[in-house]
């Protein structure tokens, strides 16, 4: 796939305006010609370079994927269904109340708190909760801050806009929690295709990547659920196993279970043609578990994927300083987390295929891609 | 003191056109002027105002063109001599009670002037305000130079007691603006009573009621004044000719385009083949006196600015009179010789001489224009349509633009008439997306905020000057606030008629006379008619936007009034707030991400992109020290330090 590198008005064509943004803050805080708002990326002014960091760190603007994975991984860890592995785990944070304070097994928590203490990095950027759901990227020095802002938000929060701040400044450690979306961004900016700002992604030291099945619309769900409850009243959010087929919304008042029918249109479109689940351009990527035990047992735990030798010794000394602990890995959990991985892969291409009615064409996804490509129904 | 009040006759006095007015109406007697600013024809209350003192006058900016008629026309019915002038927009505002006006009669010498400005020199529009006399049926004069612009109007006072109505005169950006020699007359005495008498019969225009009712009997009387005037302006000195017995080509014109005839047949040598009728008359047009000269030549051409207003009168005589002056050809506008837009000049009329002539003419050729322009780029410094260093509406206008764009739902800004109609512009980073007349931003802003239940969840904005607000955005208010329509209006409050001058208006502690007057304050007003009213200093850009972020988001009507002095203001006596200055090593120019947003977006003309040095630097002589620009700099580069 032959990648060219364009500006804001090719960046605002094809992917704000194609409805592809992905709100994730990438092409934010370079200049002054992009914002944040609410979950929005917004652009400002027109800028009239013909390159630019927003169009070269975009997870929305066409990458090679294959390319980007054997470059940033070993190449022996790479699996076409969930990217580099290098190990799986089922994990949590050993302390209850980090738990408590966090999202299922609180393994996020954990890990970024090793990584402070440890001093791989000096610095975390970890979706603050905000005001109204809104969340907000934001960069904290000390654990307890960590420990504060473990909740898992329904709506993207711009952290790769707050890393393009703090690394402007310079001289940093940092680690950041990203969104599939933002890892990719990340990874794109790890290539340096822009010189001006090709020294800046040094300080980034470690990522740890969230899986996700979509965001929601800040604009659409406040509008759900201000239907439904008071939105000062609400302490968290989960999506139980699909059985389910629910948003769960934990309230002051107690659970309410708002069915994925009602969700579904608030998903922010973008999403739909997402093709990655598990985070596949992290060091290690967190989700909630699936075991046998039912959800009950399994929201107190995490599935952990290991895809660097940096996620690898994170998690190890998590586990040494005795902040993780782990149990058995139930036989078939990997499989089924692959089929979820693919089956993610699948919706995206489809969807992109029934936006261009061309299997060639993918839009910022190379058909050529070995794992990709095929799901377009293209065969070599 | 001023010249206007020279009272010794037969002086000769360089004298702007609207001076010449003013002067005409002094040499009147008028006792009562009345008028809204508006560019070409604020200076004539201007000027009466400097002079209302000596010359025992009451003079006052109105709210409107509306009410400045009827504060007028209220001395006119109390026997004392009136003039209210506006611009050509303003006589659409002034025209309900002009037709009503026109229908009851006056009493006192009334005199209406018209500025009209072909080319949109300094309007929305070329709109034309002969039409309203033949619609509303009053006599229309149209001087021809600077002398005839200070006679006709004292003539017109004259003529409207004469047949007891109001009388229109109409000038052009040309005559008022520029400058002539004009030949004082004497002033009458200062002294003048006013009296409203209504206790004789219903129906005498001296002692009666003053109303256009009934009808049926006031309108014939009406018409019966039109023919009156008519009459009289067969012997008007103001309709002269000026040409051979037999002219080839008959010249009809009027007003400034009769100074552009003459030069045109000085150019071309033709006063002996070309006959110029240029009339000061124009509605109704003297019958006799044109069949005469329509009688002597077979061709003629009709020489006026935008519509063709005096060709079509010409050609429903010509058509009626037929049978006796025979069949004629015409040129002009209908059939393309003279164009139908713009401002003319000699260069223009000559050409059209040469065309129905057969007379080589070589005019300023098309692609002048092109070379004198580009000639000018290599020597003078490019000029933007922009607003001033320190203007307040840039600010107001970077905030407005970013919280809609923040927004992200298409939000747009209804304009309204002054220095911010540029936001269409790049000056105003485009925000302004619908621009009409006064006070039809918020009106249109109040359609707009009901399609709600069409499926547009477009944010709407409305903006206005401080002088708009009380203009003509009142009513609009009102009608948002009853029908609940989600709207939000930003006052642009500049603290005066900024854009025609700093006119004093209804929000401010002085009037025209420079006398104390009580000030109506707009947040109050708009809290007292049910909006939610917030205020803030536009030169603060977050705090700006974020309140305009929020009010978007907000049912109902909302205000922000955005209050800073207007950069060019006299109250600020060109005195800095800040020094300001660029940090060189801060300035990463063309390195810096930011692709010099400064000069390329913000585009203040204090700030100046050093091409040799590829930064940006302040423009120390016209910065006016607004302090804003320290706050768009990504890299903190512009500096901000308190003027000593």
């Amino acid at each position: 796939m032959k990648i060219n590198i364009m500006g804001q008005k090719e960046l605002n064509k094809e992917v704000r305006e194609a409805k592809f943004c992905t709100g994730c803050g990438a092409c934010v805080n370079l200049c002054p010609y992009q914002a944040s708002y609410q979950d929005e990326v917004v652009m400002l002014h027109p800028c009239d370079l013909k390159e630019g960091g927003c169009y070269a760190f975009c997870p929305r603007t066409p990458t090679d994927l294959e390319a980007l994975k054997r470059r940033l991984f070993d190449v022996k860890d790479l699996t076409p269904e969930m990217g580099a592995m290098k190990d799986f785990y089922i994990a949590r944070a050993a302390d209850a109340e980090i738990r408590a304070k966090g999202q299922h097994g609180g393994t996020v928590t954990a890990l970024m708190t090793v990584a402070l203490q440890e001093g791989i990095i000096d610095t975390a950027i970890i979706a603050d909760e905000g005001r109204n759901l809104l969340p907000q990227g934001m960069a904290v020095r000390d654990t307890d801050e960590v420990r504060k802002r473990g909740k898992s938000r329904f709506v993207v929060s711009p952290n790769i806009a707050e890393f393009n701040r703090l690394a402007k400044e310079g001289g940093k450690k940092i680690g950041i929690v990203a969104t599939p979306c933002q890892g990719l961004a990340l990874a794109k900016m790890r290539l340096k295709p822009i010189a001006a700002y090709a020294d800046r992604i040094d300080q980034l030291k470690l990522v740890i990547g969230l899986f996700c099945g979509w965001a929601l619309s800040w604009r659409n769900l406040v509008a759900l659920l201000r239907q439904k409850t008071d939105l000062t009243e609400i302490e968290g959010m989960d999506i139980p196993p699909s059985k389910y087929h629910i948003l769960q919304v934990y309230t002051k008042k107690g659970s309410l279970d708002i069915s994925l029918d009602e969700i579904n249109p608030c998903v922010r479109g973008a999403c739909w043609y997402c093709p990655d689940l598990t985070a596949e351009f992290s060091d290690i990527s967190v989700g909630s578990a699936r075991l046998s035990e039912g959800w009950e047992e399994a929201r107190n735990w995490n599935q952990v994927v290991v895809r660097t030798a940096r996620g690898q010794q994170l998690l190890n000394l998590a586990k040494e300083r005795g902040l993780l602990e782990f149990r058995e890995v139930p036989g078939g959990n990997l499989k089924k987390l692959k089929t979820a991985s693919m089956s993610k892969k699948k919706t995206a291409v489809k969807n992109l295929t029934l936006r261009s009615r061309d299997p060639e064409n993918l839009f910022y996804l190379d058909s050529k891609d070995p794992v990709l490509g095929p799901l377009a129904g293209r065969h070599e | 003191m001023s010249k206007l009040i020279e009272s010794k006759e037969g002086l000769r006095v360089l004298l702007m056109g609207n001076e010449a007015i003013a002067r005409g109406a002094l040499e009147a007697g008028v006792k009562v002027a009345a008028g809204y600013p508006g560019t070409p024809s604020s200076e004539i209350i201007e000027n009466l105002s400097r002079v209302a003192k000596d010359r025992n006058l009451y003079v006052e900016w109105s709210t409107n063109e509306k009410i400045s008629l009827e504060v007028a026309a209220a001395a006119s019915f109390a026997e004392l001599r009136a003039i209210c002038p506006m611009k050509q927009n303003g006589v659409n505002v002034a025209s309900d009670f002009l037709l009503h006006l026109a229908g009851s009669g006056t009493r006192g010498g009334l005199v209406l002037v018209s500025c009209d400005d072909p080319g949109a020199l300094s309007s929305a529009n070329e709109g034309e305000s002969r039409h309203f006399a033949r619609m509303v049926e009053i006599p229309l004069l149209e001087p021809g130079d600077f002398q005839e612009a200070k006679d006709m109007t004292k003539w017109a006072f004259e003529l409207s007691e004469e047949i007891r109505n109001i009388v229109m005169v109409r000038s052009v950006t040309r005559m008022s603006h520029a400058s002539g020699n004009v030949w004082f007359g004497g002033l009458p005495e200062r002294d003048a009573k006013a009296t409203f008498r209504f206790d004789g019969p219903l129906l005498d225009p001296e002692s009666g009621s003053v109303s256009s009712l009934p009808v049926g009997y006031s309108h014939p009387v009406q018409q019966g004044k039109i023919k009156k005037a008519q009459e009289i302006f067969e012997k008007s000195p103001f309709n002269t000719y000026q040409g051979p017995k037999k002219p080839e080509l008959l010249v009809i014109t009027s007003s400034v385009c009769n100074l552009y005839c003459r030069e045109a047949i000085h150019l071309l040598g033709l006063k002996d083949r070309v006959g110029l009728l240029k009339l000061g008359t124009t509605w109704p047009l003297p019958l006799k006196l044109l069949k005469k000269y329509l009688s002597v030549a077979d061709k003629v051409l009709i020489v006026e600015e935008v519509i063709p207003f005096l060709e079509e009168s010409v050609k429903i005589l010509a058509a009626e009179q037929a049978k006796e002056i025979g069949v004629k050809t015409f040129y002009g506008k209908k059939e393309g010789t003279i164009p139908m837009t713009g401002e003319l000049n000699a260069d223009l009329v000559a050409s059209a001489f040469s065309r129905i002539m057969g007379i080589p003419y070589t005019p300023m050729e098309a692609g002048y224009e092109k070379r004198s322009k580009s000639a000018a780029g290599s020597m003078a410094p490019g000029r933007d349509l922009t607003f001033c260093p320190g203007c307040p509406h840039r600010a107001s206008y970077w905030s407005i633009h970013k919280a809609l764009q923040m927004d992200n739902r298409k939000g747009f800004v209804c304009g309204d008439i002054g220095c911010y109609s540029l936001g269409l512009y790049p000056a105003g980073f485009r925000a302004v997306k619908t621009h009409h007349a006064m006070g039809s931003g918020l009106g249109l802003a109040t359609g707009f905020g009901q399609l709600n239940a069409f499926g547009m969840d477009q944010p709407v904005v409305a903006v206005c000057g401080d002088s708009t607000f009380f203009h003509a955005a009142l009513p609009a208010l009102v009608n948002a606030v009853h029908h609940r329509a989600k709207v939000t209006l930003v006052v642009f409050d500049n603290g005066g008629t900024a854009m025609t001058g700093f006119q004093p208006h209804p929000g401010l502690t002085v009037n025209a006379m420079g006398q104390e007057a009580p000030s109506l304050n707009i947040a109050r007003i708009c809290e007292a008619m049910g909006a939610k009213v917030e205020t803030r200093d536009p030169f603060d850009l977050e705090e700006t936007r974020t309140t305009l972020n929020r009010l978007i988001e907000e049912e109902g009507v909302k205000v922000l009034i955005l209050r800073q002095i207007c950069a060019l203001s006299p109250e600020k006596k060109g005195k800095k707030r800040y020094t300001m200055r660029v940090e060189e090593t801060r300035c990463l120019g063309e390195a810096c991400s930011c692709n010099r947003l400064c000069t390329r977006i913000f585009r203040c003309p204090g700030l100046v992109w050093d091409a040799g040095r590829k930064k940006s630097r302040i423009d120390e002589v016209i910065c006016a020290g607004c302090g804003v620009c320290a706050d768009i700099c990504p890299a903190s580069a512009i500096i901000r330090e308190e003027a000593a």
